[in-house]
């Protein structure tokens, strides 16, 4: 995770004052070290799941998890990813290839996960992942199979995999869809499948773990997370309709992606309505996280967990808040869908079917982009493009179409969110102040005049 | 130059060259007769269902001189290059003047990007002149509901290919069409024995015409030409040099193999979808059509793209004991790199039993561009020689 602190030039008030970015922070850091003490103690079945895969399933179960991504964010903010290039490199792998999706692997080879230095400190991020016994990824990208199989060899663990169907029917509005009318949304044959493959992982669990899945149970945890990301929904409402903003991407990214690793938790369900009541007293007090603000910015792309104060450097200069990220928006579009009691198992696999594809896939992708860059009020849309991962490929060229097209001004760059070798602060932040001065202010300016 | 005089003596050969190198032509003479072409993205496009309809099945294929002025419009850079340049001619009016329609399998990620980017090009700039295009959502994970889905989805793929044909297709036309593709792929067995065994007679830069050449022509006339050269090259004189097998990016022409030769090697075998794989399983007869098909693509060796890398270091150790190689050549394309996940783990168990290899990772598209490959592949051989390299 980043570290909570200003950059140069941000006149943001509210960093540090989200209570709800700070406690999520060190749950996460209990949670982790709670489930570490129990796998060690109990040596029970402990899993990493791929971020696509649903963790629903193992949470209904009671299986001790971590995700994959976003360990890797964790190993990114203790500065193991120089450590964990070597690592690759001198076991034969490629180190830039899928690099965000390759951290616990790399973890794997490590002879010092689990040790301590002479100061006593650990060596491994949090001292190290738990043995796992079981590898889960969902077939998103060709690289999967590779990953996953190999974390489940250096582990001696299992590896289970999900396959991925693609989309026939693809209703633009999917994100009016999803909640309710999900049979809409996705060609039936494709729900059909994604039951039949929960159902197996079912099986497998049981028959791997010795634990009876309990139905009542997933309908528990399903509830839960539509408690949680409606609290998200009324947030996002929140903050679109805020003029300025009370709160930047700097405190929404950390405050519900950390959350969402504990979705189907009574924590993260309280955890994400603190998070919106505190927004909601800023924003009715009338706080703006920058006082000045001129222009709304959008960030397309993963977390650009290496320079998080990245964000902030545009704020004092020109007014221009980065108000919109995909993580507290996905949290609000597409993990809700009510009904569950009907059939839990459906409602299930018509979350975690389409999860890939909302963020991946013309024409769902873009059209929500826009949808989203409407409701926000969004002048321009910086999109950070990763470099060797083909899974997170989306037609970028459809994105920025269907926005240029709306009248927004896009920006689109390559990166590497974990790699900061590859990243020049320097060179970005020129880009970026160029692109607000040729092409944002230009456009709100022009629109002003309209 | 490796394709030999002898090769090129035989009649039979030198027509397989000539569709092979004029990979357009075949195809003009179907639609010149009134008869429909499609063509086929990805490896595992069942041109058995197409050729019972009556069409012809072509693969699509990069032209390494031309410009990508259209698809630097819409790919990422992070797409396979010779995808790139195959996508190039599709949204560029070159196919959509050569074919009736595209048929795209998802063999790999890249190829099932392109669908996507296709599928949206058609909806947002219907007037660029692309093919229409259909897509064939295989799985290829080995479990029971992964193959019942795969024939639905097979299914759904013969209800497409009636709707292009403009007629139904019975089961007896599948099963004909299947018996001239499983006629071909012994044939081509057959060449291989020449290739494959102990003596070599042909060479791999040969062999890769000889089976490229039916990605491009009539399949029953391919078998009949394959049968003759067979036949011709019982009399080549045999190859000497040292015996290598070939891993990594497909090649659609013989410039690295011929690199490969000139340097001494003898290329004995492939695993790639232009070479070797292209006649790997049959489709079994005595199986319901639409299960027989699934059969045949599903289970075929494991692709690079699509399988653990456990399971392809032991499918590189069968490859590479069926054809007796001394040592293996990895060579991936920048962008095009999942293979080399699977290398590391490959190269331990060749080491282990005394096989030699090299890697050529991050290679720039078209072979050509790369310089200092001559000298290495030379080093190799020199290795293989009981030189040191």
């Amino acid at each position: 995770m980043a570290e909570e602190k200003k950059a140069p030039g941000s006149r943001s008030t509210v960093v540090k004052k989200l209570k709800a970015t700070k406690t999520v922070s060190v749950y996460q850091k209990e949670w982790f070290f709670a489930m570490k003490d129990r796998v060690e103690k109990e040596q029970c079945d402990f899993a990493i799941l791929n971020a696509d895969v649903p963790m629903e399933i193992f949470r209904a179960m009671d299986i001790p998890f971590v995700v994959n991504q976003w360990w890797a964010a964790i190993c990114g903010a203790k500065r193991m990813t120089k450590k964990y290039f070597g690592l690759m490199q001198a076991n034969g792998y490629r180190p830039d290839l899928n690099s965000y999706d390759a951290q616990a692997l790399a973890e794997s080879f490590d002879p010092d996960d689990h040790k301590v230095d002479a100061e006593g400190n650990p060596m491994g991020p949090w001292g190290g992942l738990p043995k796992p016994t079981l590898c889960v990824t969902r077939l998103t990208g060709d690289a999967q199979n590779k990953i996953f199989g190999l974390l489940a060899e250096n582990y001696d663990a299992e590896l289970y995999t999900i396959e991925n169907t693609q989309a026939r029917m693809t209703p633009l509005n999917w994100y009016e869809l999803a909640p309710d009318r999900w049979e809409e949304l996705y060609d039936t044959d494709r729900i059909d499948l994604a039951v039949e493959e929960l159902k197996e992982l079912i099986r497998y669990l049981e028959m791997k773990t010795g634990k009876m899945f309990d139905m009542n149970k997933l309908q528990e945890v399903m509830d839960l997370i539509n408690e949680q990301e409606g609290w998200y929904r009324k947030l996002r409402d929140l903050i679109a309709q805020c003029h300025p903003v009370p709160v930047t991407v700097v405190d929404t990214i950390n405050a519900v992606m950390q959350a969402q690793w504990q979705r189907g938790t009574r924590w993260a369900a309280d955890h994400a309505k603190s998070l919106y009541e505190e927004v909601k007293a800023l924003a009715d007090k009338g706080e703006a996280a920058v006082p000045n603000e001129k222009l709304r910015m959008m960030w397309l792309g993963r977390g650009m967990w290496q320079d998080f104060a990245f964000y902030q450097r545009f704020e004092e200069k020109y007014g221009a808040v980065f108000m919109w990220s995909m993580y507290l928006a996905m949290g609000a579009d597409a993990y809700i869908r009510n009904h569950v009691e009907e059939d839990p198992l459906r409602a299930l696999a018509a979350r975690f079917i389409g999860m890939e594809d909302f963020l991946h896939m013309p024409p769902w992708n873009s059209s929500w982009f826009l949808q989203q860059a409407r409701q926000n009020d969004i002048d321009g849309v910086v999109y950070m493009i990763p470099e060797n991962d083909m899974q997170a490929v989306e037609g970028s060229y459809f994105i920025k179409k269907v926005l240029e097209d709306a009248g927004i001004p896009v920006l689109a760059f390559h990166a590497d969110p974990v790699n900061p070798r590859k990243w020049n602060a320097e060179t970005m932040t020129g880009l970026v102040e160029d692109f607000i001065e040729k092409r944002v202010i230009p456009s709100k300016e022009s629109k002003q005049q309209k | 130059m490796s394709i030999r005089d002898c090769a090129m003596q035989s009649k039979a050969f030198a027509a397989l060259k000539d569709v092979y190198d004029h990979r357009d032509a075949e195809a003009a003479k179907w639609r010149a007769a009134g008869k429909k072409v499609i063509g086929e993205l990805g490896c595992d496009v069942p041109d058995e269902l197409i050729m019972a309809g009556g069409m012809l099945p072509v693969q699509i294929c990069a032209d390494p001189n031309r410009p990508l002025v259209e698809t630097d419009k819409y790919l990422e850079y992070a797409f396979d290059p010779a995808v790139r340049a195959q996508f190039e001619k599709i949204v560029d009016g070159t196919y959509y003047d050569q074919l009736d329609a595209l048929a795209i399998s998802n063999s790999t990620d890249v190829i099932i990007r392109v669908f996507l980017y296709l599928r949206e090009i058609h909806r947002v700039e219907p007037e660029k002149k692309v093919p229409p295009v259909a897509f064939i959502d295989w799985l290829f994970t080995r479990h029971r509901i992964h193959q019942t889905r795969d024939e639905f989805v097979i299914e759904l793929f013969r209800q497409q290919v009636e709707e292009w044909a403009g007629r139904s297709i019975s089961d007896e036309e599948i099963r004909a069409a299947a018996r001239i593709c499983n006629e071909n792929r012994q044939a081509l067995r057959e060449m291989a024995w020449l290739r494959h065994g102990a003596e070599v007679r042909i060479g791999g830069s040969e062999a890769l015409v000889i089976i490229g050449a039916g990605l491009f022509m009539d399949r029953a006339e391919h078998t009949r030409l394959v049968r003759q050269v067979t036949e011709d090259a019982r009399s080549w004189p045999v190859l000497a040099g040292p015996r290598v097998f070939y891993t990594g990016a497909n090649q659609e022409d013989t410039v690295l193999y011929e690199k490969m030769e000139a340097a001494g090697l003898v290329v004995v075998g492939e695993d790639t979808d232009w070479g070797d794989r292209f006649y790997d399983r049959d489709f079994n007869l005595d199986y319901p059509v639409i299960r027989a098909i699934v059969d045949r693509y599903l289970l075929r060796e494991f692709s690079a793209k699509k399988s653990t890398p456990a399971q392809r270091k032991e499918a590189l150790d069968r490859e590479v004991d069926a054809v007796n190689a001394q040592g293996v050549v990895f060579y991936t394309n920048q962008y095009d790199e999942v293979a080399t996940w699977d290398m590391p783990k490959q190269c331990k168990s060749l080491e282990s039993r005394g096989i030699k290899h090299i890697t050529f990772g991050r290679m720039l598209w078209p072979v050509a561009k790369n310089e200092d490959l001559d000298d290495k592949l030379a080093g190799f051989a020199a290795e293989l020689k009981g030189g040191v390299r």
